[in-house]
């Protein structure tokens, strides 16, 4: 009897806070069935002290167990109304995601340092350690040493700046803008003993009008590999892992007959165009062919060796050098070499 | 130096039986760069065909069918109101859609198949004026019976010219000879030698040579010829110097310039009627003496210059230019012909004095300035002599010859195995000797022993390294393999300075600067511009001897006008800009070379806030300010670890003299930052609130340490809040310095609040409030530490300062 009662009435408690609309509804249910005092299950349990006490335990189990129903269904309710709650609160937070962002200063590194940095990273791989050399140089270094004596006809593939010291110049060693990092070779074997590999990045200077394609102050990398037995196909075998890793894709490359005074053999190196695959007879980056000049390059001549200490029938190599800006200009398709040192932000941006 | 080589005067010398594309990919793969290949305009559809069969047009008298076979057995019915066709003609041929020119209006235009009082043309058999090579139209054009028949018209008829870019090192490539040399080694064919008179041995009464300096004027031939005619040359002759890119002038002049252009020597005509004393003497010029050259030119020529005289006075400058007294003229007769060779280093410098050299400098000099062998000199006076009879009507009277130290043949000795040890790839001995043959290198083995001698033209072989270059090349570069290296790894070296360098690079991008990198030539006059009085700022600059331009004329002493120049262009397009450049600066030293001292540069000015132009969404706009530039000097010492007793408030020349700091060390500013002085600001185009700041790298290197790491400190922290009173001359460097040495132990930090003036500081002072943070490594801090710590603080300012605490 009692029990059904009870049953009852935890249905009945259920199904009102079911349907309580809020907070405060919630609460005057729970005030109304659990309450301590008034609350509806407090009548039965008021009444258990009167039951025989074969009837008790039954008893507090039954309004134990419509206890824990209707505390239970006042906890589901209320994280219910809780989530909708917050619900209606994030709704009402909603933000237009389209609208700009808060802008960040972005300050970017110069093309022509992350092409010097990517260069020695390469060589790195490929054990060349990374050395750098004097801009201004003597005439000794840039071309004597390099088997290029004044009146050299030679001379002529690198029109000089020549400079002067303002403290006093000596005409028996003459200062000039080095026209190549070649000097460093030099300067290198001077220092060092074999084995050597290392690339050297640095900026040159030629007398020359300039265009789209040629500045008279520019950068270049040279490379210089000097042990007992690199032979012509190790440097291209290197000039090959370079080019793959700047133009991506298995690249191929072409040595054909070149002349500098200070490598013989020599040879200009070009690597298969990344653009047109040598596909496409019109295009900008290869010019039709399907090749991009890229560096000159040969084994160090004997005489350079020699004039270092080196004895060339123990020790050679080969030396390798090209145009950093090309490089650059190729891979980003910057179409015009002063750009990079006309410094206009709006190019220097976009890299 | 670019040559032009007429593939038809080429053809001459050697058989080229491969489609013109390969043998210019040979020459520019093995031998010497292509610069291009101009040829013909007629394209694949334009060809060599042959009359098979001729018919009467049915419904017309005047035109006739021929039927033309143009290779491959292809035929095709052309109709044509020409009359000099007959069966087995051989005439170019152009299939429908070839491009022609129309024989009426002159003009460009592409063969449609049309028809022709009632039966289609299927092509066109072509006229001159239709093929573009004359005015003739009134019948076809017949070619030479020789040519194959399916041919490209454009690879057999016209001129096709190779552009080849000669390097120093093959002045024997400076002649159609030399290239045919090459071109018979790569295709391995047969040279065909140019056709020579035999020069007699006797010395003709009338004429003698003589060599003063012989280090000057190794060899030097003479050839007397006589009932020469003056007059124009053959046309074909004519022609060909014209396709080459020479001007004909007459028979005997144009006859030298042939020969220069086909063996590389070039030889010089005299009247001999001038040569007083009949002699021709290579000397020294005298001091003073003077010469009028072919160009008309009164040249006082410089002490020491070779030139070519007879027993009197000087005729020319040797192998420059020739005199006007002694040239040929329309009544000349006999002629002495000059062939000599000279030391070329003489040679380029007469010519860079008397502003001959280079690409607009005479073509002899030009050549002789490289390398020619002296066995040239005989060679191209024997075919000179044959072309003057032939074209001239000269009679040869007789040769002299002096050659007093004659050269000695190279013979390189070296080993089979040099070409695998330098290339890296197996060239068998067989292989090795075929290819130094075909290049007419003589060539002796004795098992792995072999002695190459190369033709007597080559000047540029003198080691095994050379012969292994020959080989290489023409074999072919292609059949390198490619390898990596094996062999021993070297230890690299650490370069702090350049990985401090990176660092600080990557630091300033990281804060929001763009790097620049501008030209290290700059104007000198920006040099001038730099402080309020145009005092230097930096040592007296290197300065280039030959600038390209003013603009481009000294080696910047510090890095400050290529920013201030950057600046100016981009504010012309934006509101605000952060710059910074990281360059060697170059500073002249006595008898060595200057010193490239790596610096930082940092620009700011204009706006710095928006970021973006004019877009205020989120920010408030607001120049850039000393502090900000402070900030950057500030966080690139703390990320690099830099270390330094901070720099003295200072006027640093060209800066706001009330904004600025500047860091001396060893009798040079290392660091100079602050507003630019509004003067130069204005001189500059600048606004006012322009900021900049130089640092030497390399000292700042030198204050970094290496950084010292510790785990942070696992106690809580006590925070206090101090106002303190001071005299408005009192910096806060020292309000600073004086909290840290109160508490050095317990005070983590002391962070500025506030700055205030007013009437609650009272005149002439002012008020700093700071946030005291104490910690300790070891344990929690109790009330009584800090307040200890605090009284410390407190009583330092007080005592220091004179400092009031405000409360």
């Amino acid at each position: 009897m009692a029990n059904t009662d009870l049953k009852t009435l935890a249905d009945r408690a259920v199904a009102e806070i079911g349907a309580a609309a809020d907070e405060a509804a919630l609460e005057a249910a729970r005030v109304r069935y659990l309450g301590r005092k008034d609350g509806a299950l407090a009548e039965f349990t008021k009444q258990i002290p009167a039951l025989p006490a074969k009837e008790r335990p039954a008893m507090g189990a039954a309004v134990n167990d419509a206890k824990r129903r209707i505390e239970s269904a006042l906890d589901e309710r209320t994280g219910a109304l809780r989530a909708a709650h917050l619900e209606r609160e994030l709704g009402a937070e909603r933000q237009d995601m389209t609208l700009p962002p808060r802008r960040l200063r972005l300050g970017r590194v110069h093309p022509i340092s992350q092409t010097i940095r990517e260069v020695s990273r390469i060589f790195a791989t490929l054990g060349f350690e990374t050395v750098e050399g004097p801009e201004i140089e003597s005439d000794y270094y840039n071309f004597e040493a390099l088997n290029i004596p004044p009146g050299h006809p030679a001379r002529e593939k690198w029109d000089t700046l020549w400079i002067s010291n303002p403290l006093g110049d000596d005409p028996a060693h003459p200062l000039l803008g080095r026209t190549h990092t070649s000097p460093m070779q030099v300067r290198i074997m001077e220092k060092r003993r074999p084995p050597i590999r290392v690339v050297i990045p640095g900026r040159c200077y030629r007398y020359e009008a300039t265009d789209a394609i040629r500045e008279s102050i520019f950068f270049q990398y040279e490379g210089l590999a000097i042990d007992e037995k690199l032979t012509m196909s190790d440097l291209k075998g290197v000039l090959y892992a370079f080019a793959r890793q700047v133009f991506g894709g298995d690249r191929r490359i072409r040595f054909r007959i070149d002349y500098f005074p200070f490598t013989e053999p020599s040879a200009e190196i070009a690597f298969s165009c990344f653009i047109c695959e040598g596909r496409d007879p019109k295009c900008h980056t290869c010019g039709g062919d399907g090749w991009i000049e890229a560096a000159g390059c040969g084994m160090v001549h004997p005489d350079v060796l020699r004039r270092v200490g080196y004895d060339p029938t123990t020790y050679q190599g080969f030396a390798f050098g090209g145009g950093l800006e090309r490089l650059c200009m190729l891979r980003t398709g910057a179409p015009d070499i002063r750009l990079f040192y006309q410094n206009d932000l709006r190019f220097l941006e976009q890299f | 130096m670019l040559i032009k080589v007429p593939l038809e005067w080429l053809r001459e010398y050697v058989d080229i039986r491969v489609p013109i594309d390969e043998l210019a990919l040979k020459i520019h793969m093995s031998s010497t760069e292509v610069k291009g290949v101009e040829r013909p305009w007629w394209d694949d559809n334009v060809r060599v065909g042959r009359v098979e069969k001729l018919e009467k047009h049915p419904n017309a008298d005047k035109l006739q069918l021929a039927t033309v076979e143009y290779g491959e057995g292809r035929r095709k019915t052309v109709v044509t109101g020409a009359a000099n066709l007959s069966v087995g003609a051989i005439v170019p041929f152009a299939d429908e859609g070839a491009e022609i020119i129309d024989g009426h209006t002159g003009e460009r235009t592409t063969l449609r198949g049309k028809p022709m009082r009632g039966i289609k043309s299927e092509g066109m058999v072509l006229s001159a004026k239709e093929l573009g090579l004359g005015e003739d139209h009134d019948g076809i054009q017949l070619l030479d019976p020789k040519l194959p028949v399916g041919a490209l018209l454009r690879e057999v008829l016209g001129e096709t010219i190779l552009a080849l870019d000669v390097q120093p090192n093959r002045p024997d490539c400076l002649g159609i000879v030399g290239v045919a040399r090459e071109v018979a080694a790569l295709l391995a064919t047969a040279l065909r030698e140019a056709a020579l008179d035999p020069l007699t041995t006797r010395t003709p009464k009338g004429l003698d040579v003589r060599i003063e300096d012989p280090e000057a004027c190794p060899r030097f031939a003479a050839a007397l010829l006589r009932n020469v005619r003056i007059g124009p040359s053959p046309a074909w002759l004519q022609g060909r110097l014209v396709a080459a890119g020479m001007r004909p002038i007459d028979n005997v002049v144009d006859i030298t310039n042939y020969v220069m252009l086909e063996l590389g020597q070039p030889l010089h005509a005299y009247d001999h009627r001038e040569l007083r004393g009949g002699a021709l003497v290579a000397r020294r010029a005298r001091s003073g003496e003077t010469l009028r050259t072919l160009d008309g030119v009164d040249r006082v020529l410089p002490d020491g210059t070779l030139v070519i005289a007879d027993e009197e006075r000087a005729l020319g400058v040797a192998g420059i230019m020739g005199g006007e007294s002694s040239e040929i003229r329309q009544d000349t007769t006999t002629v002495a012909l000059e062939c000599a060779s000279f030391e070329p280093r003489g040679i380029g410098r007469t010519a860079t004095r008397l502003g001959l050299r280079g690409s607009s400098g005479s073509a002899a000099a030009r050549r002789f300035a490289w390398e020619l062998s002296p066995d040239l000199v005989p060679l191209a006076l024997a075919r000179a002599v044959r072309l003057l009879r032939e074209h001239a009507g000269a009679e040869l009277v007789g040769v002299v010859d002096r050659y007093p130290r004659p050269r000695a043949r190279v013979n390189v000795r070296m080993r089979f195995s040099d070409v695998p040890r330098v290339m890296g790839i197996e060239i068998s001995p067989e292989e090795t000797l075929d290819i130094l043959r075909r290049l007419q290198f003589e060539a002796a083995a004795d098992r792995d022993t072999l002695v190459a001698t190369p033709p007597a033209v080559r000047t540029d072989i003198a080691i095994a390294e050379d012969v292994v270059e020959e080989v290489g090349r023409i074999a072919g570069y292609d059949r390198l393999p490619m390898r990596i290296p094996d062999g021993p790894l070297p230890l690299h070296e650490r370069h702090p300075l350049e990985e401090f360098r990176e660092r600080a690079r990557d630091g300033l991008a990281g804060f929001g600067l763009q790097e620049i990198v501008a030209y290290s030539l700059i104007d000198p006059g920006w040099l001038s511009q730099l402080t309020a009085d145009g005092s230097p700022l930096a040592p007296e600059p290197l300065r280039v001897t030959n600038p390209t331009s003013l603009a481009q004329s000294v080696a910047r002493p510090t890095l400050r006008p290529s920013l201030l120049d950057t600046a100016r262009r981009n504010l012309r397009n934006r509101e605000g800009i952060a710059i910074f450049e990281i360059a060697p600066v170059y500073l002249p030293r006595r008898g060595d070379l200057p010193e490239e001292r790596w610096t930082i540069g940092i620009l700011l000015a204009g706006n710095a806030e928006p970021a973006r132009d004019g877009e205020t969404w989120l920010t408030k706009p607001r120049p850039w300010d000393i502090r900000d530039l402070e900030g950057f000097f500030d966080a690139l010492a703390e990320l690099l670890h830099v270390s330094h007793p901070p720099a003295e408030p200072a006027s640093a020349p060209g800066l706001h003299p009330g904004r600025s700091i500047a860091f001396a060390h060893d009798g040079a500013i290392r660091l100079a930052a602050g507003q630019l002085d509004p003067r130069v600001a204005e001189r500059w185009e600048l606004p006012l609130a322009t900021f900049v700041g130089e640092i030497d790298l390399a000292w700042w290197h030198a204050a970094s340490r290496r950084p010292e790491a510790k785990a942070p400190s696992r106690y809580p922290p006590a925070l206090r809040d101090l106002a303190i009173v001071v005299d408005e001359a009192t910096p806060y460097r020292h309000v600073v310095r004086e909290i840290r040495a109160a508490a050095p132990e317990l005070l983590e930090s002391a962070s500025l609040l506030d700055l205030y003036r007013g009437p609650q500081a009272g005149p002439g002072k002012k008020s700093f409030a700071f946030r005291l943070v104490f910690r300790s490594a070891t344990g929690t801090l109790s009330e009584g530490d800090v307040e200890r710590a605090m009284k410390r603080v407190v009583g330092r300012l007080e005592h220091a300062l004179g400092a009031a605490i405000r409360s």
